[in-house]
């Protein structure tokens, strides 16, 4: 390949994109190398203090995209403490430095500030593309800095984050002559809107593609905005209440049915019904439907809405019945609890699963929420649907057995992850014994993300899984019995997997020392709410177990941004 | 599973109110802020099941709409002593912390939950049997099902 001047292996470079590929490309020869660092485009980097924006800049000097993840996934679920980490105003200070052209920038739980955001909005005259995925840290006075200073701008995607809501002007922060947006995602947002600055601002924008809204929109509004914008083909609705206003109601549905390219539909979060039949004219078209929030919407209505969704790729929802049998494309489901206590009278069971499962064959990732399972379901799950890429299941209460015949259910998952080959990201739950480990560590060969909550024995269970899967790159853990000895078998084990998390196990600090002094490119995270120094006081101080252990491969060593409550060895 | 897991649901890591401790006597009824140690503890509590917190606020209002309540769930509010009351939408608030930060601005004195002394205001409930209770023994969404009314007690009447 040293025949082709560099110039030549670039163009071909060009053509690779995934993380993976270039990745692997850049270990063939030195020369590779040296290309592929410098016409590397997009930089996706899964844990932002494996490595620091300095030595991020040294290795590429071009790049034009950034993806940072900050916080572990748990901390979605309140389990990791409030100034745990995850700071992206270092990131943005160093590229502002630095002569990067930076167009792009992608964070997911990490932590935002508006000086940071008003810092990016200044220093990067292309900026196109912003995506915030549950982050929080910021204000609505951020997004005017955005909006202001950004005259490229062409996507603000704003997913579940925190927003302190200043109801102040940041719609109309964006000048008149800007007319390049593509991607407008505020749904977030629950204060109100000024709803004449949106509406010229969707007037203004030809290439608007995407737009979700928040609460505050309500329907005559939307009906404006659909008029505004036919060539939508993501939307995302605010609120409907209980509309009286048949008008709007005529409006929005002339205004809808010219939006022939309507693909993508969400929100509803306070939808009144009988508004939903306004929709019912484009079902037809849609693949994806997200009715996570909907959560006024019920069953009688749910169906009619889903009746008319033949081309149904993607969906969230609870008429499960009606789903199997009229989505016969679907290849994404979520299913969420309406009872978070349990008990109660409930939709959702293993029947449920087992008949989204016959009736769509091309299901391939599902998150499923339900009060009780058995084995024989999830072994007829397994044989109906090979394919499954993600599988989740959540069984609400801890160390449910198989309700039918009381065993634990490793067999039903051991029987998901025999007949799924290709999967790659896995949660179980309900009874479960050091077996279905085993299963897991035999069989789940591409299994990159494994979730574990009040399972398994001994330390068995967790063994099996570190021997066994080659391809584990995120590894959680939850009140479940595994301990030092599974913790400190294959210490290089975490050199290959980009974290473990375990709360509530049972490893002990003297485990933990054990093993940050084995591995010191690894951070070692003891994360401790509670009085941190009284793990240094007591004398038994080796054998005292760690409340939340939270580890990671690093090239930059212990980070400098550590809260009190956060030790690490 | 044996009992003695102690990853049961049936114990919390931090909390045992079902062992007596050695200082309580038959006298002294030092009342304190605990949750009887069931599974419903477990999933009520916020970090089980594991939903996303914005998505869990969604799924809740709905389960009580379900349940016959408006997401507006005003009560009577009163300061014992005090001929006039308050109303009060509990369905504001995340839990018992915020009630008892609210209410004592809104009374202008500290109350609290539980724990009976000479100087602070108790918070007491009556159910939907009629009796009162005191505020803080069961799960934040179960007492939002069951309350009607609240009365802030003067302390020694206790």
């Amino acid at each position: 390949m040293n025949y082709f001047p560099d110039e030549v292996i670039e163009h071909v470079f060009d053509f690779v994109t995934s993380h993976k590929d270039r990745h692997s490309i850049s270990l063939v020869c030195k020369s590779w190398f040296k290309i592929e660092r410098y016409s590397r485009q997009n930089v996706f980097i899964g844990n932002c203090y494996a490595i620091n924006p300095e030595r991020l800049l040294r290795r590429f000097p071009c790049f034009k995209s950034l993806t940072l993840k900050g916080k572990p996934h748990f901390a979605d679920f309140n389990l990791v403490p409030h100034g745990w980490g995850g700071f992206v105003q270092p990131w943005i200070e160093a590229l502002a430095r630095s002569r990067v052209g930076l167009e792009e920038l992608r964070l997911k739980r990490m932590v935002v500030t508006d000086e940071s955001l008003e810092l990016l909005s200044r220093s990067f005259v292309n900026f196109k593309s912003l995506v915030l995925v549950s982050c929080e840290g910021f204000s609505t006075d951020g997004l005017a800095s955005i909006a202001s200073n950004c005259r490229h701008l062409q996507d603000l995607d704003l997913q579940e984050n925190e927003i302190d809501d200043h109801r102040g002007q940041w719609l109309s922060c964006f000048p008149e002559t800007y007319t390049s947006l593509v991607t407008l995602n505020f749904a977030c947002l629950e204060g109100e809107t000024n709803l004449v600055a949106l509406e010229r601002l969707v007037a203004r924008s030809p290439n608007l593609r995407s737009l979700k809204l928040n609460r505050a929109v309500p329907l005559d509004a939307l009906a404006r905005l659909m008029a505004c914008a036919p060539q939508i083909v993501d939307l995302g609705v605010g609120s409907y209440e209980d509309e009286q206003d048949s008008e709007s109601c005529l409006k929005l549905q002339a205004a809808i049915r010219k939006c022939t390219s309507l693909r993508s539909l969400s929100g509803f979060l306070e939808a009144a019904p009988h508004c939903l039949s306004a929709f019912h004219p484009v079902c037809h078209n849609l693949t994806s439907l997200n009715l996570s929030y909907a959560a006024e919407i019920h069953g009688s209505h749910l169906i009619k809405l889903i009746e008319h969704c033949k081309k149904l790729q993607r969906i969230g929802d609870k008429g499960l019945e009606v789903v199997a049998s009229t989505c016969k494309e679907l290849q994404e489901l979520r299913v969420f609890p309406t009872d978070l206590q349990g008990g109660g009278n409930t939709a959702v069971t293993e029947d449920g699963l087992v008949a989204i499962s016959a009736g769509c064959p091309k299901l391939h990732s599902i998150l499923y929420f339900c009060q009780q399972m058995t084995n024989a379901a999830l072994i007829t799950v397994a044989k109906n649907c090979p394919n499954f890429i993600r599988f989740r299941l959540c069984i609400l209460e801890p160390h449910k057995p198989d309700h039918v015949t009381s065993q634990p259910l490793d067999e039903g998952f051991g029987a998901i992850v025999q007949a799924c080959k290709n999967l790659k990201r896995l949660s179980v739950s309900g009874l479960l014994t050091d077996q279905v480990f085993l299963y897991i560590g035999m069989y789940a060969t591409e299994l990159e993300m494994l979730s574990i909550a009040f399972a398994g024995d001994t330390d068995k269970g967790m063994l099996y899984v570190l021997n066994g899967c080659k391809k584990m790159r995120k590894l959680e853990i939850r009140d479940s019995p595994f301990g030092d000895a599974a913790l400190l078998a294959d210490v290089n084990k975490y050199e290959t997997m980009r974290s473990l998390w375990m709360s509530s196990c049972e490893v002990t600090l003297g485990g933990c020392k054990r093993l940050a002094r084995k591995a010191p490119w690894l951070n070692v995270e003891i994360i401790n709410e509670n009085d941190n120094n009284r793990m240094e006081e007591n004398g038994y101080e080796g054998r005292q177990k760690v409340d939340k252990l939270y580890l990671y491969r690093t090239v930059v060593g212990t980070r400098v941004d550590a809260p009190p409550f956060v030790w690490i060895l | 599973m044996e009992n003695s897991n102690s990853y049961s649901p049936y114990s919390s890591s931090s909390v045992d109110s079902t062992k007596p401790s050695p200082s309580e006597s038959s006298v002294n009824l030092s009342l304190s802020l605990t949750f009887p140690s069931t599974s419903s503890q477990r999933e009520t509590s916020q970090d089980w099941p594991p939903i996303k917190p914005r998505l869990r606020d969604t799924l809740k209002s709905l389960r009580l709409r379900q349940r016959g309540y408006n997401t507006a769930l005003f009560v009577k509010v009163y300061m014992e002593g005090v001929p006039i009351g308050r109303k009060l939408d509990l369905s504001t608030f995340s839990g018992y912390k915020s009630l008892l930060e609210n209410l004592s601005h809104m009374f202008d004195t500290s109350v609290i939950c539980g724990t009976r002394d000479s100087k602070n205001h108790v918070l007491t409930y009556q159910d939907k049997d009629g009796d009162w209770m005191m505020v803080g023994d069961i799960p934040w969404d179960m007492f939002l099902e069951t309350v009607r009314r609240l009365k802030i007690t003067r302390p020694e009447r206790c």
